[in-house]
């Protein structure tokens, strides 16, 4: 889905270069998130998806010449 | 259907990443090596927000001109200054004007001279067509309730042959409505 939206742009040689599962732990490092906010994930996401919460991707692409 | 509007998100965000303190530098150290880390302002480390290491994929040459979408503090925006040297030039571009000040300080501290801190949104770059060579963001499209028009910004102001490298958060499922729901999400 949000290839796609690269590729609709105009961009080519699109490309995923890295995938890492984020899990409640790594979350838990970022200082933008509260107490309330880290327990609200814990209490509604199901325990198999405490370990990857989100996927972080990095892509890249380019304008064609 | 998104949980906020486009303005309301915005003041979401603006607020979270305005208020922001940390003392901490565990975010930075998981993305960023020893040596790059040593040479940055501590702020500039302390307040690494990103999910990534985009310059790792962006193959900087010297001379170089580069975009970071969102730059927060400037972490990624001072390594690719010193990556494009003194004849290329990183600008960075954020729209909370707290950390458009904190990455001003930032550059000055860094000494760096080949950095350009801009305010304004990433929806609509304030920079002419064809103007960069690289654009490159940490942890910000997914702010963006306007993912498309961040990319046509990034594409409309990228030279011909001109290269993007970006990280980012997607989901491989959907979070709960409650989650979704919560401000908190957003900044996030």
């Amino acid at each position: 889905m949000l290839l796609k939206k690269f590729f609709n742009v105009g961009f080519g040689d699109i490309r995923v270069v890295e995938r890492s599962g984020v899990g409640l732990e790594r979350i838990e490092l970022y200082p933008l998130f509260t107490a309330d906010f880290l327990d609200l994930l814990r209490r509604t996401l199901p325990e198999e998806r405490h370990a990857e919460v989100v996927f972080s991707i990095t892509i890249t692409a380019s304008k064609p010449a | 259907m998104p949980h906020f509007r486009d303005e309301e998100a915005r003041a979401i965000i603006r607020d979270a990443y305005g208020q922001v303190r940390s003392t901490s530098a565990v975010v930075a150290e998981m993305f960023y090596a020893p040596e790059e880390l040593d040479v940055l302002p501590r702020e500039v480390v302390l307040l690494a927000l990103g999910v990534g290491h985009p310059l790792r994929h962006a193959a900087l040459r010297g001379g170089e001109t580069v975009l970071d979408l969102g730059c927060g503090a400037g972490i990624d925006t001072l390594l690719a200054a010193r990556a494009v040297g003194p004849t290329g030039q990183a600008i960075g571009l954020d729209m909370t004007p707290e950390m458009v000040a904190r990455a001003r300080r930032n550059a000055e501290t860094a000494q760096l001279a080949n950095v350009q801190i801009l305010q304004g949104q990433i929806e609509s770059v304030p920079l002419p067509d064809a103007s960069v060579d690289v654009v490159i963001s940490n942890g910000v499209l997914n702010l963006s309730m306007r993912k498309s028009r961040v990319l046509a910004e990034a594409w409309r102001v990228l030279r011909p042959g001109g290269r993007l490298s970006m990280s980012d958060l997607v989901l491989a499922e959907s979070l709960p409505q409650e989650v979704l729901a919560s401000p908190a999400a957003l900044a996030g």
